[in-house]
């Protein structure tokens, strides 16, 4: 039994120190300080493209996009892996239609979800309905 | 199949339908799950073959289940892999840690594959990003698992293989 417990041991030292690798230099960081951003959003099929413009002190785009929740018509829904946008302009995405809120950060596809996107002064955050 | 008896195609079942419950009865902990333990234990059981046909079950229900997508398309891969490397090693290990090792070795590798999965769909960019930002997850999966087969996987062994006998010495 000492074996075994010696060897649980490692394995969770082991998981720490990796996470301590991951928070120090891999995880998103995001920037103090105030930045002016843009907001755009566009449901084609409602006709909606709107943009808003928003100067915050907020470091990540979903710390934002919780504050102008009302305004903005925002809603979320939390998975294993982290918090998506499933609606905007209170327009909420039909999964039965494979709709989705696709997140472009100028211009270039977001390749991770809101929480992990970084906020920096001058960035456009577009979100469009599409189908996958 | 046509070695497949009537007792097989039962037990597939059995340890089809156990293996989608396990993974029921811990789906509210991200990345812990038991799934890996069973296909383990029964790799050891009851052999390489009826394990391949559960791992093709328990994928085709999570797909009747979840709808279809992507990444369910890689358990048809994923879990194989884990049985075969499992019986081509079942041999060498004298103790629980081996498999605990395999186990451990598959949760932590668990994103990086699905990763290069999602790779072929959506580009190495998504795919990369995909596996940087499941690292954590896949590290409690790697732990989890690990600790789990090294504390269950004799004890359930023991019992499976003893009911397996049972199972057998019943229908023959």
């Amino acid at each position: 039994m000492n074996k075994k417990i010696i060897a649980i041991v490692s394995v969770l030292l082991l998981a720490v120190l990796v996470y301590w690798g991951y928070s120090a230099f891999i995880a998103p960081k995001g920037e103090e300080g105030k930045k002016q951003v843009t907001i755009h959003v566009v449901i084609s099929k409602e006709n909606i493209d709107q943009k808003f413009e928003y100067t915050t002190d907020h470091e990540f785009l979903y710390d934002l996009l919780k504050e102008k929740e009302g305004e903005l018509g925002a809603s979320f829904q939390t998975y294993d892996f982290g918090t998506m946008v499933t609606g905007m302009m209170n327009y909420v995405a039909d999964e039965s239609q494979q709709e989705f809120f696709h997140i472009a950060v100028n211009g270039e596809d977001a390749t991770t979800g809101p929480q992990e996107i970084p906020l920096k002064d001058g960035d456009v955050y577009k979100f469009e309905l599409k189908n996958w | 199949m046509k070695n497949m008896k009537p007792r097989d195609i039962a037990l597939i079942a059995l340890l089809s339908a156990s293996i989608t419950a396990g993974k029921f009865v811990l789906s509210f902990v991200p990345n812990v799950e038991i799934v890996t333990l069973l296909f383990i234990v029964y790799t050891v059981s009851f052999g390489l073959k009826r394990s391949l046909l559960v791992s093709v079950v328990f994928a085709t229900t999570e797909i009747l289940i979840y709808g279809f997508s992507t990444w369910l398309i890689g358990y048809y891969i994923v879990w194989p892999v884990l049985i075969i490397v499992t019986w081509l090693m079942r041999n060498r290990f004298k103790s629980e840690f081996g498999y605990a090792a395999i186990a451990g070795i598959h949760g932590f590798a668990f994103g990086a594959f699905f990763a290069v999965f999602e790779s072929f769909f959506y580009g190495w960019a998504y795919g990369f990003a995909y596996w940087l930002r499941g690292i954590l997850f896949d590290v409690v999966h790697g732990v989890s698992n690990y600790i789990i087969v090294l504390l269950l996987f004799k004890p359930l062994a023991r019992i499976v293989k003893m009911q397996a006998e049972r199972f057998f010495a019943a229908v023959n």
